[in-house]
């Protein structure tokens, strides 16, 4: 049973553009169930079904979060990047918008030992230990933050997994959804006409080619993200 | 979980309970695909006969409890949905969208990369406007022409959706149609534009016009500097040639520069400085306005050879014969301007000093010619009415008179 209702508008998710899919030669048959119709050799996503997998989708991140669970949002295409840091942010939650080192949440050691450089880096360009350097090896160094910074800026208050993997395309992400799995990480993905579905645990069917449709979606997420945390007690936290 | 499925037949095929000991994972693309991925490959349709890996126990709860969560979606379809299916069929036609090519659509800029920009317009994909579609003007990068994210403009559909539903759209076709308009309508005023010389080609300059290439022949430019100088400069032109179908733009540089002297009329008297010298006579720069001093206009005394006359860079008077402003002309004499004949060899510091006289005395000779030649005219015209009106009695004689037009004589002095 739905436990509040998510406010999710048929007008709103049509101006987004969530229902377009890709052409229809393109497709996965496996995405046979999610798809309405065919129009101008397109194929058109049922929005019924992402309007109730969505809300679903939103009380499971409203749950995590009232029990204080950690989430990662992923989105590395050009066009996404920002919309996923901007909202990762507002939701206090780990994010990658550049490329996915491979390895890094299954090679979580040595991404920890990566997360620890970074830190010691911003630390010692915050006291102007940089400055105490040589032209030289300050200059390095500050790639080297420059270049970190770039790639695990999202994830760098991370101390553990996560415990939830959202995902913006599946395609581009295929090496985050494979480790979320391997791992034993729920994955709820936005999956487009030419998907597979079966690879994620929660697949959302929608675009996941235009922006609005993307923003749209992770702003459902996390104001449920938010809204859980909102009840966490502070005790809890800690 | 397994036993909530209503697929009958695939369901038989799960006979095996899911607590499996660990089975080496198979060569698919996803290695970790737990018991509960079984189920949904059946909700499917998809007959299961394989085993799979079992996820670490650690976060099977958080899993399962995923699973669950979509179940319940899968199951109950509806509940708890704003609208139905009818109503989402109703506003597919509402939302139907649709771009040919040669359409113009609106669009936002959200994103600007090396080789373009990317245009949100409400389909399926963002569309992208590549960097030499977006402006006639070489640029470097597309912010150069305002390209910046959030802004709002209506954009040309040079290609529709190819493979993965993206658009090229273009600016250079509007810009294109925008710079041709301007360009007929330049012509039609017949103004004069300042325009930046591109380069030098065999037959003449190549000009920047309102983002156009244009061209102008090396027999309408006016200029001292030799043509490879002139690269990098601006000069004024006027419009000879606009024409969009065959992109032929041709300007010239000598009509416009004629312009200026407008207010020298004939007649008048200029200083000007010998800029070349040549077998039929000696090209005089008059202020940056270039006239021809013909060999016969010199001096009403033979000349063998206008070298002898004349060098490079001798300042002198010239009075102004004729201007041709259909091809930038303008006739220079200074055989007028003698006192006596020949002076102009002898004592060409006299003819100078008396240049003005001259000329005066020219253009009063000049002005009771013309009166004689209208009055002429006139005189003529009356008795040809007269002759007309005693047709019927010459008429006899087979003279068509009244086919004679003597009005269609050109006056002696053509200004």
């Amino acid at each position: 049973m739905q436990q509040k209702n998510r406010d999710i508008n048929l007008e709103e998710m049509m101006a987004a553009g969530i229902h377009f899919g890709h052409q229809t030669q393109k497709w996965n048959p496996k995405m046979s169930s999610y798809i309405f119709t065919e129009r101008r050799g397109v194929h058109i996503l049922d929005l019924t079904q992402t309007a109730r997998i969505l809300a679903e989708t939103c009380d499971l991140l409203f749950n995590a979060a009232a029990k204080g669970k950690e989430f990662l949002i992923v989105g590395t295409k050009h066009q996404v990047a920002d919309l996923v840091a901007s909202a990762a942010l507002r939701a206090q939650c780990h994010y990658v918008n550049e490329k996915w080192l491979g390895g890094m949440l299954t090679n979580w050691a040595t991404t920890e030992t990566r997360l620890r450089r970074f830190q010691y880096l911003q630390l010692e360009e915050s006291r102007g230990g940089f400055d105490r350097l040589p032209k030289q090896e300050a200059a390095n160094l500050k790639g080297q933050l420059f270049r970190l910074k770039k790639c695990l800026g999202g994830i760098q208050y991370m101390s553990d997994l996560p415990d939830i993997a959202i995902i913006t395309d599946q395609y581009e992400q295929s090496i985050a959804i494979k480790e979320c799995s391997i791992l034993g990480i729920p994955t709820i993905c936005v999956v487009d006409t030419d998907c597979d579905p079966d690879l994620v645990d929660i697949p959302i069917p929608g675009n996941d080619d235009a922006r609005s449709s993307i923003r749209w979606i992770l702003d459902k997420s996390i104001l449920a993200i938010c809204e859980g945390r909102s009840t966490l007690e502070v005790s809890e936290v800690f | 979980m397994v036993g909530a499925l209503a697929q009958g037949a695939a369901a038989a095929a799960l006979k095996e309970p899911l607590g499996l000991s660990p089975a080496p994972s198979l060569g698919f693309s996803c290695s970790g695909l737990s018991g509960h991925r079984l189920s949904r490959a059946a909700h499917n349709g998809f007959r299961v006969h394989c085993a799979m890996a079992v996820v670490p126990k650690k976060k099977d709860s958080l899993i399962s409890v995923a699973e669950e969560h979509w179940l319940r979606a899968i199951e109950t379809p509806l509940e708890g949905v704003s609208f139905s299916i009818d109503d989402f069929s109703q506003a597919l036609s509402n939302y139907d969208v649709n771009f040919e090519v040669g359409q113009m659509v609106k669009g936002t800029v959200f994103m600007s990369t090396n080789n373009g920009a990317l245009v949100d317009i409400g389909a399926k994909a963002p569309a992208f406007l590549p960097i030499s579609e977006a402006s006639i003007l070489r640029i470097k990068s597309v912010e150069e022409v305002g390209l910046i994210p959030g802004l709002e403009d209506d954009f040309y559909v040079l290609r529709s959706d190819d493979d993965n539903g993206r658009m090229v759209l273009s600016l250079k076709k509007t810009q294109l149609d925008l710079a041709w308009e301007r360009c007929k309508q330049l012509q039609a005023e017949d103004a004069i534009v300042k325009t930046l010389v591109l380069a030098a080609n065999r037959g003449g300059l190549v000009v920047d016009v309102e983002g156009l290439r244009g061209f102008v022949p090396f027999s309408h430019i006016s200029s001292k500097t030799s043509y490879d100088d002139l690269i990098g400069k601006i000069i004024p032109v006027k419009f000879m040639e606009v024409d969009e179908e065959q992109a032929r733009l041709v300007l010239s540089n000598k009509k416009a520069l004629v312009e200026n002297q407008i207010s020298l009329g004939i007649g008048s008297v200029v200083e000007g400085v010998v800029q070349t010298v040549k077998p039929y006579g000696a090209f005089i720069d008059m202020k940056g306005v270039y006239g021809l001093l013909h060999i016969s206009q010199i001096s009403h005394e033979r000349i063998t050879s206008v070298e002898n006359v004349f060098q490079p860079g001798d300042k002198l008077k010239v009075m102004i014969l004729s201007q041709d402003k259909e091809r930038g002309r303008i006739s220079l004499s200074t055989k007028k301007l003698e006192p006596t004949p020949g002076d102009m060899l002898r004592n060409p510091s006299l003819v100078y000093e008396m240049a003005e006289e001259m000329a005066q005395t020219f253009r009063q000779r000049i002005a009771q010619a013309e009166a004689a030649a209208r009055a002429e005219e006139l005189r003529l015209n009356q008795e040809g009415e007269g002759l007309q009106s005693d047709s019927s009695g010459l008429g006899s004689l087979g003279l068509a008179l009244e086919e004679l037009d003597i009005s269609s004589v050109p006056s002696a002095v053509e200004a």
